[in-house]
């Protein structure tokens, strides 16, 4: 397992999101929800059938509804729930997102916890 | 019947001022834009309407909740009009509205409107280029690239609809409206194409499970395919992510470049689709990566190989 630096905890506004593109590959690997003192991190990779692994933004950083309260593919409008990652509506019932593991230090600093050989 | 296509497509969605920027970006001319939402035009005067989901003026949800609320269809005249009010009333409420259109759904519960086509007649230059041994070229001392160059998207094409049952979907349009198919993905569903225009297709069936019945994308048709790679360019330099492309499609010929949107749909820019009338045999293949697309690339970032050798 290796450390991958994505953020300072305060460059994630609180109620706000992040994606990450670590390797520089022009699309997120994953995505960040913070709510208070907790991160809530999944894989950039809608579940839907047919149409899996793809790219949940609309633009840089825009997973959220406009409530905030509901993570939103914007390819077809699946909606997740932001701490389980289970789908709420939308075409893919049943299924959900797949986590990521972030790690907080004791410096403030949000990394993500990953195999890169595997990633790549 | 002449239908000519979609003018306008209805949208309520979640998020109103990031659909309204959204569009704006992707080349559209803002009209009437609120917190309420607005109008967004192509050059002529087809367009997105957008208003919040919870808007009462709207057409009722599909039951998976899909935003899009209305496909509003342009025909040739009131004769045509009249001739579609008396096809659907036969079995289906018809509404009329106080502006002349009507309104009707279809066999999978998607809300159509009719009226006399708000299209205006386009007259614009194509791109010329300069190619070896043609009669036309661009002409001596004219620049062909131009980083600042206005690119607004000149009509909606067609928009693609996920169906439970792709035989009944595709019987209305064809037996109840007169659309003519194009060509088929035997396993997804018709390209198709209204009796009003000579465009490869303005609705795409994809046969889904009920729960995904939606809309797929939409798109409209750029001047060429110089203009969809520069569009799509700057599209990408906004911040907007990329979803397939840019490409061609073999079915159609059209160059294509699709983006996620907050409308939670795919929004396509899309250039130089073949034209057919009604001697075209339809042909017909199982749908695969191979046949969906002749290439697809991935933007790259710029760079300056050998750098600065000095």
């Amino acid at each position: 397992m290796e450390k991958i630096w994505l953020c300072g905890w305060a460059d994630i506004e609180d109620g706000d999101c992040r994606g990450f593109d670590p390797f520089d590959e022009g699309r997120d690997r994953l995505f960040v929800v913070r709510q208070g003192n907790r991160a809530f991190a999944w894989r950039n990779a809608c579940p839907h059938r047919g149409y899996e692994g793809s790219t949940m933004a609309w633009r840089k950083h825009a997973y959220l509804n406009a409530g905030r309260n509901r993570i939103v593919c914007s390819s077809h409008g699946a909606q997740f729930d932001i701490e389980t990652g289970e789908c709420l509506a939308g075409p893919c019932p049943g299924q959900a997102l797949e986590p990521a593991t972030v790690h907080r230090d004791e410096f403030s600093q949000l990394y993500w916890l990953t195999n890169r050989m595997q990633e790549k | 019947m002449k239908i000519i296509g979609p003018d306008s497509l209805v949208f309520g969605v979640d998020d109103v001022a990031s659909c309204n920027q959204y569009l704006t970006d992707y080349g559209l001319i803002p009209k009437e834009v609120s917190a309420e939402g607005g109008r967004f035009e192509a050059l002529d005067g087809t367009n997105i309407e957008i208003r919040h989901k919870e808007d009462t003026s709207l057409p009722a949800p599909l039951p998976t909740g899909s935003t899009l609320r209305k496909t509003v269809y342009g025909v040739a005249d009131e004769g045509v009009l009249e001739q579609i009010a008396a096809e659907l009333g036969k079995d289906r409420e018809v509404i009329r509205h106080a502006d002349g259109s009507i309104e009707a759904l279809d066999d999978m519960g998607f809300a159509l409107g009719f009226q006399v086509t708000i299209r205006r007649p386009l007259s614009l230059p194509d791109e010329i280029v300069n190619a070896p041994g043609a009669k036309a070229n661009r002409g001596i001392n004219v620049i062909g690239a131009d980083e600042d160059a206005d690119i607004v998207p000149r009509t909606l094409s067609h928009v693609v609809y996920f169906v439970p049952d792709q035989k009944k979907a595709e019987a209305f349009y064809v037996e109840r409206l007169g659309f003519r198919v194009a060509d088929r993905f035997t396993n997804l569903g018709p390209f198709l194409r209204p009796q009003g225009t000579l465009d490869h297709h303005t609705l795409f069936l994809v046969h889904t499970p009920p729960e995904m019945q939606g809309v797929e994308h939409f798109t409209f048709h750029l001047g060429n395919p110089s203009e969809l790679l520069q569009a799509g360019k700057r599209f990408v330099d906004k911040g907007y992510e990329s979803f397939w492309g840019p490409g061609r499609h073999v079915y159609g010929s059209n160059w294509f470049w699709y983006f996620n949107s907050p409308m939670g749909v795919h929004v396509e820019y899309d250039a130089d689709m073949d034209l057919h009338d009604d001697s075209w045999e339809p042909r017909a293949v199982e749908s695969s990566a191979d046949v969906s697309q002749i290439f697809n690339f991935t933007l790259a970032k710029k760079w300056m190989p050998g750098g600065d050798p000095h």
